[in-house]
């Protein structure tokens, strides 16, 4: 008898819970001003970030002081799919962190264009081109992502060469390498293509010291010509390097992140073409190798005509998703992810190039990383979509291990990229 | 009586069938008697099953059917027909997952005889057989991701694999880097890792064998090959078609981890599954729809190979 009374009393209690907690959960949506924004990515976990974080979050409060901020750290290799799923449902965080490219402009549909939110900005910041599709920008760069050449002088000494004088030529560049390897047993390059990462950061590193100029820019404007001898030059070069032993053994089954970048900080190979922020960076390699010892270098000159510079992009920035109630405060917010105290704190802790260019660097390596910025031009392979992307990962590693010519894999490219 | 609340739904087919005619009515009334209660019950009872069955499984499954219809990106939503479908059988490299996955057809034997073989060992008492049956069953526990990982460590190109074959004075080979020989590493090292599962099942089934049988075997003087052949295979026919059956399963739906930690899909897309197709289509290309288009053709592909077996399986179990 007693239980009877009981279950409607505890269903009713049940309902009027749920009726409680749907009530509280709507209330933020009709008053924005003391609303709350999630924030999704996949750098705010890590305790290099945490200095970054709490700055950019004060700054925002000091704007807004009754809007909180969440943020939710997804693992890295889930993050495109979790978003998609998100997407695909129509809801989900208010702002959203991107890497630039392929990944932030497939997806553009479901984020609003920032441009009457961030023009303050557009001077103090650079890298903006990687989040802009049809010239709307997405998302405000916070750290700029690039493909140096970085080198262990170290090895170079060993050898007799002069470390403060790279080779500026392809047969300058690989003599050097020769007699590295002769004198020290390290390969030329530490190759790691498990991912099909390798190739990506082999066409940027070498892209401007083998294309011409104008060339390269027709590359970035979208006017690609995958016949063009001088692409198949770099592609031509990628097996030659396999071919005439300069990679280190096994390409296609180590990884780049990290095995590859290993192999270089313990000087078992002279050069690596690392990034700039994040991770498979000076700040990484200084650690290892002592920062006197970590060199960077430009591509050297493939065929004349050619000028090499130091390729980079905007690496990672802030999206303001569509869904969002208020797209202004959420914009506000990504302007707070990259006001100078916050990109500042970001540099000084996690060693990440930032996009800031008031942002004093001071270590040396850096220092001649940033002076390239100016006469830098976007990586090749960020122009290109996820999908040909994806596609150049698997033929490189068809060409280097013999099981697709360099005319096919162009051939194929060149469909995928049209299409 | 929460049954009686039922009577109105027999009722109605009563009505829907006086429409035939007179002699229809009557037959229906005697039904409408006959229906309530006890035999209405067992519908009842499964309803909840069924409706769990109904809105859980079947109902999401004719939604990604339908979804594999419709477009991505800037046609997202829009019908497209079967065009996803056209693409995807153009798709070189979904063929080849395909491929891949008939190869681990024609690799299920191997599988299979691995760890027959081994127990059939065990169970003829070979030295130390106590210390094998557990060491066999190891791997077992250990998951999909650390299983990749340490693989990863032996099989990579300055790995003591490689140091091994060199002090042999063989040439070094790139386990998992090279496109001809990374899918056969790969299903090695799933078989290396699940062969325990299947090893115990096999010892169950030596435990109901007649050892008489066995002693007769040998009081007639059978050779060792002779006693496996002619006794224990035969005794144990349906002990292997069940492991034959879950070795299959094993190797259709959870070789993604292993895939994912070892190999990404490489090199050059060799070692594709059609289940890491989809992840890479639905996460990193955010093309949704076409995945879906896939994981119909991975549906189609499990329910062929599923009937094949449910049928094989009671074809045999009516021999005996």
């Amino acid at each position: 008898m007693k239980q009877r009374v009981l279950w409607p009393a505890a269903v009713a209690a049940m309902l009027a819970l749920a009726g409680c907690g749907s009530a509280t959960g709507d209330e933020p949506s009709s008053n924005a001003a003391s609303g709350k924004l999630v924030v999704w990515d996949w750098k705010s976990s890590d305790k290099t970030a945490t200095a970054y974080v709490e700055k950019a979050k004060a700054d925002f409060a000091k704007k807004h002081p009754g809007v909180t901020v969440e943020f939710v750290a997804q693992p890295f290799d889930q993050y495109y799919t979790l978003l998609g799923a998100a997407i695909q449902a129509g809801k989900g965080p208010d702002v959203m962190m991107f890497n630039g490219g392929g990944q932030i402009r497939d997806r553009v549909d479901a984020l609003v264009p920032l441009d009457q939110y961030v023009t303050p900005d557009r001077d103090r910041l650079t890298g903006w081109a990687a989040f802009t599709r049809d010239s709307k920008v997405f998302a405000a760069p916070v750290t700029l992502q690039g493909h140096p050449i970085y080198f262990n002088k170290n090895l170079y000494k060993k050898a007799g060469l002069d470390p403060q004088r790279p080779a500026t030529t392809w047969s300058g560049f690989t003599a050097d390498c020769a007699a590295i390897t002769k004198a020290t047993k390290a390969t030329c390059f530490a190759l790691g293509n498990k991912e099909g990462a390798g190739i990506q950061f082999f066409l940027s590193a070498f892209g401007s010291g083998a294309l011409s100029p104008q060339e390269y820019d027709d590359w970035i404007a979208g006017r690609r010509d995958w016949n063009s001898p001088h692409v198949r030059q770099i592609f031509q070069l990628w097996k030659d390097v396999e071919d005439r032993g300069l990679n280190s053994k096994g390409g296609n089954s180590t990884t780049m992140f990290t095995d590859a970048f290993g192999i270089f900080q313990a000087g078992k190979a002279t050069n690596i073409i690392g990034l700039m922020s994040d991770i498979g960076h000076w700040k990484d390699f200084n650690e290892f190798l002592g920062p006197e010892n970590v060199g960077v270098m430009k591509s050297p000159v493939i065929t004349d005509g050619a000028t090499p510079s130091l390729p980079f992009d905007g690496g990672i920035g802030y999206g303001v998703a569509k869904w969002t109630k208020d797209p202004a405060l959420a914009a506000d917010l990504v302007r707070s992810l990259t006001s100078t105290e916050a990109l500042t704190a970001f540099y000084t802790n996690a060693g990440a190039v930032v996009s800031d260019t008031t942002v004093k660097a001071a270590e040396p390596a850096v220092t001649s990383l940033v002076a390239d910025l100016k006469t830098g031009k976007p990586a090749l392979h960020v122009a290109l979509s996820s999908k040909t992307i994806e596609l150049m990962g698997r033929l490189s590693q068809q060409i280097l291990d013999g099981s697709v010519t360099v005319d096919a894999a162009l051939k194929q490219l060149g469909e995928s990229d049209r299409g | 009586m929460p049954l009686g609340d039922f009577t109105p739904l027999s009722a109605r087919s009563a009505l829907a069938g006086r429409a035939d005619g007179a002699a229809t009515t009557a037959r229906g009334r005697r039904r409408t008697g006959a229906l309530s209660g006890e035999r209405l019950s067992p519908f009842v009872l499964i309803a909840p099953a069924v409706l769990v069955i109904v809105l859980f499984r079947l109902w999401p499954l004719l939604l990604g059917v339908n979804f594999s219809f419709t477009g991505d990106g800037e046609r997202n939503g829009a019908a497209v027909g079967l065009d996803n479908y056209a693409e995807l059988f153009a798709d070189p490299l979904f063929l080849g997952a395909l491929r891949n996955v008939a190869w681990l057809v024609l690799l299920l034997p191997v599988a299979v005889a691995i760890p027959g073989m081994l127990a059939t060992f065990i169970y003829l008492r070979v030295p130390g057989h106590r210390l094998y049956r557990s060491v066999y069953f190891f791997p077992a526990v250990l998951s999909p991701v650390i299983v990749g990982s340490i693989f990863n460590l032996l099989l990579s190109f300055d790995g003591p694999a490689n140091k091994l074959l060199e002090a042999l004075g063989l040439g070094p080979v790139d386990w998992l880097g090279d496109s001809d020989v990374a899918m056969f590493t790969v299903v090695g090292v799933h078989v290396w890792a699940t062969f325990g599962m299947s090893l115990v099942v096999f010892l169950s089934g030596f435990a109901t064998l007649d050892p008489a049988l066995l002693d007769a075997a040998r009081s007639d003087g059978a050779r060792l090959s002779q006693v496996i052949w002619h006794v224990i295979i035969p005794g144990l026919s349906r002990t292997i078609q069940f492991v034959f059956v879950t070795t299959m399963i094993g190797m259709l739906t959870s070789m993604f981890g292993l895939i994912y930690v070892m190999t990404s899909g490489g090199p050059g897309g060799s070692t594709y599954l059609p289940e890491y197709y989809i992840w890479i289509q639905q996460g990193q290309m955010n093309r949704p729809a076409f995945a879906s288009a896939a994981s119909t053709v991975l549906f189609l592909v499990m329910l062929v190979v599923g009937l094949a077996q449910v049928s094989f399986l009671r074809r045999t179990g009516r021999e005996d």
